[in-house]
């Protein structure tokens, strides 16, 4: 096995549905209340059944599904949760492509090896592992190919269905992982559904049009008319169904923070202990060797509290900068409209989003009406001084004519 | 009334733009370009990619134009005509006019 691809369906409500044992069962819609003008971020099966998708308004998915559960989506619980599955695997793979919230691919080649183990007990290892660590169902496939490992992940505990009806978003909880023998890859695929293949909805529904309801009809296809009915996503939905994935997994790459930590020498609740604080703490920060000659996007601010609460603020710097002194100038603002519950005992920063520094070009010269004339005036100047006009702009004369030196013409710059 | 504009009124107030600059070329017996003399030497016309004819304005001074949009030996895209009337040629930058309204369009 080379590739393998880590799946928990509907994400966002499989990580609220286990927050909130009671919501199993029911249909959960993601996005907000239904009367709030926003769209759906995901739904789980029985809402799909009933026609929700991703994308519908809210209030469309109140009327085909007016038993729903509505919920807000809570980006960073989905973020951390997918952060933390993340973290799980890199205890076991160096190389992870994170797809989307709760969807990952990554390297497995010759790891079973390496532990002592057969391929299909350290797949069922992890999984377990998975499960364990984020409590929710994970989904676990690996193969050859990443497409296969993918689409073995996300489809194969789906069930059967008739080939006249819609596909069911619904997918049965895997409880063992799918290993796809190598030699294997293609049999396996023959089974699936064209709309496992990545390609744009527009050509699953012309795929289906055309009869072709499982990878194993458009594999047998010669490749030619495949390419010639459906153009070049035909010809990659061709090699995708035979089994030839020629796609790697790309290792994300980690980002460098930088964090520093006080301990304030003595509780507080005013807001100038707290700037000279964060004002020491950025400049140690930014003594760091590691970010020596870069600058930065990005500052999250943390302060404990004596009764065990903490208060973030994050600063994201319209221009990036290395300079303590601009980034303290955003946070000053930040610091003195807090209200404390209780005093500050701790002082806390992170810098992320590094970059390299750039320099900025100025205008030639100021922007609004004070450009304008100052344009005008040059332009005076030099036909004064020249004594003929100097700037002409383009007018379009007889912009029908066949005779081209008489479409356009020159007109002195009057302003 | 129309108010005095008080700009200096003139002949130098107005250009011509894309004039038609007298051209040196040899032609085929055909009538088709086969060098032309740029930048003080003669290069050979490479390719011919495209010819077309213009007449007009034969109840008044009759224009009567044949353009090519020819390649030189150098690979530069040349577009030239000749003027079928004076038996003269010339080179000028031709923009069709149903085109650059489409594209100003777009």
């Amino acid at each position: 096995m080379e590739a393998a691809c880590l799946f928990v369906a509907d994400f966002p409500v499989a990580i609220a549905r286990r927050d909130k044992p009671s919501l199993k069962g029911r249909p959960v819609i993601i996005g907000g209340s239904p009367e709030e003008h926003a769209q759906v971020t995901a739904c789980s099966a029985e809402a799909a059944a009933a026609g929700v998708t991703v994308g519908t308004t809210l209030r469309r998915a109140l009327a085909l599904c007016p038993g729903a559960v509505f919920l807000p989506l809570q980006e960073s619980a989905i973020a951390a949760e997918s952060e933390r599955l993340t973290g799980l695997l890199e205890l076991y793979s160096p190389i992870i492509e994170v797809i989307a919230p709760g969807h990952m691919h990554f390297d497995v080649h010759g790891l079973a090896r390496m532990t002592g183990m057969n391929d299909w007990p350290y797949l069922r290892d992890l999984q377990a592992a998975a499960a364990a660590a984020s409590g929710l169902t994970v989904q676990l496939a690996a193969a050859e190919t990443v497409f296969a490992a993918h689409a073995a992940a996300v489809t194969i505990f789906d069930p059967p269905h008739e080939a006249n009806q819609p596909r069911p978003r619904a997918k049965l909880p895997a409880e063992n992982p799918v290993l796809v023998s190598p030699g294997q890859t293609r049999a396996f695929l023959s089974e699936l559904p064209v709309e496992v293949l990545p390609v744009s909805p527009l050509l699953h529904v012309r795929l289906r049009l055309f009869g072709l309801e499982r990878l194993g009809q458009v594999a047998d296809l010669p490749f030619s008319a495949i390419q010639a009915q459906f153009g070049r996503e035909g010809a990659r939905a061709w090699e995708l169904a035979n089994g030839k994935d020629d796609a790697v997994i790309t290792a994300r790459r980690d980002e460098l923070r930088i964090n520093e930590e006080l301990e304030l020498p003595a509780p507080t609740a005013l807001s100038e202990p707290l700037l000279v604080g964060t004002r020491m703490l950025l400049q140690r920060a930014l003594s760091r060797p590691a970010i020596r000659g870069q600058v930065l996007r990005r500052l999250d601010w943390r302060l404990g509290l004596e009764n065990g609460e903490q208060i973030t603020r994050r600063a994201v710097f319209r221009e990036p900068t290395s300079d303590p002194a601009r980034m303290l100038i955003v946070l000053t603002g930040k610091i003195e409209r807090l209200q404390l519950p209780s005093p500050a005992i701790a002082l806390g920063i992170t810098l992320s989003g590094l970059c390299s520094e750039y320099g900025h070009q100025s205008n030639l010269w100021p922007t609004g009406p004070r450009r304008q004339r100052e344009l005008l005036d040059a332009i005076a100047q030099l036909n004064a001084r020249e004594g003929t006009p100097q700037v002409y702009r383009i007018v379009e004369v007889q912009p029908w004519s066949r005779i081209p030196e008489r479409q356009l013409a020159l007109v002195a710059f009057d302003g | 009334m129309v108010p005095d504009p008080r700009t200096p009124a003139g002949a130098g107030r107005f250009r011509r733009l894309n004039e038609p600059r007298p051209a040196a070329v040899e032609a085929t017996p055909r009538g088709a370009p086969k060098a032309v003399l740029w930048r003080g030497t003669y290069q050979h016309v490479a390719a011919i990619h495209d010819t077309w004819r213009i007449d007009d304005e034969w109840w008044r001074d009759e224009i009567a134009r044949r353009y090519f949009v020819i390649e030189l030996d150098s690979g530069r895209h040349v577009t030239l005509y000749h003027d079928l009337v004076n038996d003269a040629w010339y080179a000028q930058e031709y923009a069709n006019p149903k085109e650059s309204a489409q594209k100003k369009r777009a």
